[in-house]
């Protein structure tokens, strides 16, 4: 693992997000009443307000809604990267539901590049989300 | 409160003074200097004087100076309202709206609204020197990322309007040039003398493709004062009155999960159906705008947003020069704006709104000058935003 400066400072209502990251795990919080996804982890169901809530692993499959190529990063951790693509990802479970993520691919980004989650451990109990181009997924070339 | 509502207390408050300090890459001075000296100059602008102040409100995310402190420094003793709200430019209209609010209710009777800061020689908001456990929002989900910087998240918005609607960056530099030609000269401006044509535009590194460096605004030290009074008190203040007819806060498309599936959308759209309803005053009666613009794709979302232009037809107005301060249909960014005239996050514009209306902005005084649009960031990040319509008495 390499360690980032920039982290995140995880909460009581983060710190299982940031630890399953760390595994190599995406979650999102589930409601237990209407069955809807809430990302980032949040203390209340955002679409029927319940409590009833538990965070679960979700398939970490979506389809690239926008992106963007960093050029310029004031991130220490990511300049070795630089130029980098940053994606923002529409997860499978929900159509609301959009992730950034640095992209791991062979061709450039395109909307509905279909991609997997490829968390990365960056610290103690924390992880960020990566994408991975699902290879099989990819348009053949002419 | 539904978008009908028609409660608000239109241009009970008034704009009676506005004061500014130089705006620079290097102040000198402190956040609570630059403060101090343009509520100094709002003050004597409107014809008042320091004791007259009972009340203050400003905001901020990265340098700022507190009501309280400016109150004691300024031995200010009978403070009847105060507000200091955390965020940055989706709230610069917020407190506006707030101190109108305050005086038309009588609770106050005259505040001065400022913003200071140094933000390029103090407080850079970078993202990466901005300390994660004070940020309430979502940075916390994308920091690591290296997703941190406003230009990062407005790039990747302007992205998903490129691809709906075909909008190409040039469509986005003639925003850049817009509102740089309106600049050239304007002594306030940051860029007074420096022009920009699209070739220069195109030719700019790439920051966050699809945007350039001039797609982003200018990092800025300097601070802008407004003085807020009744509209009846400001008839006998030196100065044409610039009534506050409206104001509105909401709207806005937050990086998540708030329900939007189409981040094509303006989410100033929220906003301006409120403000329109709140000052009784839609788009066709607008002389001119300031959009929030701290970046170049905002500005065409919200021109969207706010009704002046249908999805995806801003670049062809662009061209037609509608939007030029000189000759054009609606008029903006009439001073240059955050890209060029400098980041006071966004009280620059409100200075710039009072002077088209009164008639006091030279050489860059628009034809038609009685009622302006100024609005806050459109709600990307923090999930709202604000607006108010100005209109001269
Ligand atoms: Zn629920």
């Amino acid at each position: 693992m390499k360690e980032h400066r920039v982290k995140p400072i995880p909460n009581m209502d983060t710190a299982a997000y940031f630890g399953a990251l760390a595994d190599g795990r995406l979650m999102a919080t589930h409601c237990g009443d209407c069955s809807h996804w809430t990302w980032p982890p949040r203390p209340v169901c955002s679409r029927c307000h319940g409590e009833n809530l538990s965070l679960d692993t979700v398939r970490g499959t979506g389809a690239i809604y926008s992106w963007i190529v960093v050029h310029r990063s004031t991130t220490p951790d990511m300049m070795e990267y630089v130029p980098y693509t940053l994606a923002l990802v529409r997860l499978d479970e929900q159509d609301d539901i959009y992730i950034p993520g640095r992209l791991l691919s062979d061709v450039e980004a395109f909307r509905g590049m279909r991609v997997q989650a490829d968390p990365k451990k960056i610290g103690e109990n924390i992880g960020d989300v990566i994408w991975k181009a699902i290879e099989s997924d990819l348009p053949v070339s002419p | 409160m539904s978008v009908g509502n028609t409660s608000f207390p239109r241009g009970k408050a008034a704009i009676a003074g506005i004061g500014c300090t130089e705006f620079s890459k290097n102040s000198g001075v402190t956040t609570f200097t630059l403060a101090v000296r343009a509520i100094k100059a709002a003050v004597a602008d409107a014809g008042l004087a320091v004791e007259d102040i009972d009340g203050l409100a400003t905001f901020g995310v990265n340098d700022s100076i507190s009501p309280n402190v400016l109150a004691q420094a300024l031995g200010i003793q009978n403070m009847n309202f105060f507000l200091d709200q955390y965020f940055g430019g989706s709230v610069s209209l917020s407190v506006l709206g707030a101190a109108s609010l305050a005086v038309s209710a009588g609770v106050a009777n005259c505040v001065v609204v400022y913003r200071a800061l140094n933000g390029r020689s103090q407080v850079r908001l970078n993202g990466a020197n901005a300390a994660p456990s004070r940020q309430p929002w979502d940075i916390q989900f994308k920091m690591a990322q290296g997703y941190t910087i406003p230009a990062q998240e407005m790039a990747m918005y302007a992205r998903s309007h490129m691809l709906r609607y075909g909008t190409r960056s040039e469509d986005l530099g003639r925003i850049a040039v817009l509102s740089r030609t309106n600049a050239v000269d304007n002594d306030r401006a940051m860029m007074k003398g420096r022009p920009l044509t699209l070739d220069d535009y195109l030719a700019s590194p790439m920051v966050a493709d699809p945007f350039h460096l001039f797609d982003i605004c200018l990092e800025t030290d300097g601070a802008v004062a407004i003085v807020v009074t009744s509209t009846e008190r400001a008839g006998d203040l030196p100065h044409r009155p610039v009534k506050i007819q409206g104001a509105a806060w909401g709207g806005g498309i937050s990086m998540v999960n708030n329900g939007y599936t189409d981040l094509a959308v303006s989410p100033g759209k929220a906003v301006a159906e409120k403000v329109y309803a709140n000052a009784g005053i839609g788009p066709s009666e607008i002389d001119f705008a300031e959009f929030y613009d701290c970046f170049t794709y905002p500005v065409l979302s919200q021109l969207e947003g706010y009704g002046f232009a249908e999805p995806g037809g801003v670049p062809d107005m662009l061209q037609d020069g509608i939007f030029d301060r000189a000759g054009g249909q609606l008029p903006i960014q009439t001073h240059g704006g955050l890209l060029s005239e400098g980041y006071i996050h966004g009280i620059n514009h409100v200075f710039e709104a009072v002077q088209q209306i009164r008639g006091d902005a030279a050489h860059r005084q628009v034809a038609r000058h009685d009622v302006g649009l100024v609005t806050g960031q459109l709600g990307y990040i923090s999930g709202y935003s604000s607006a108010c319509l100005l209109v001269g008495g």
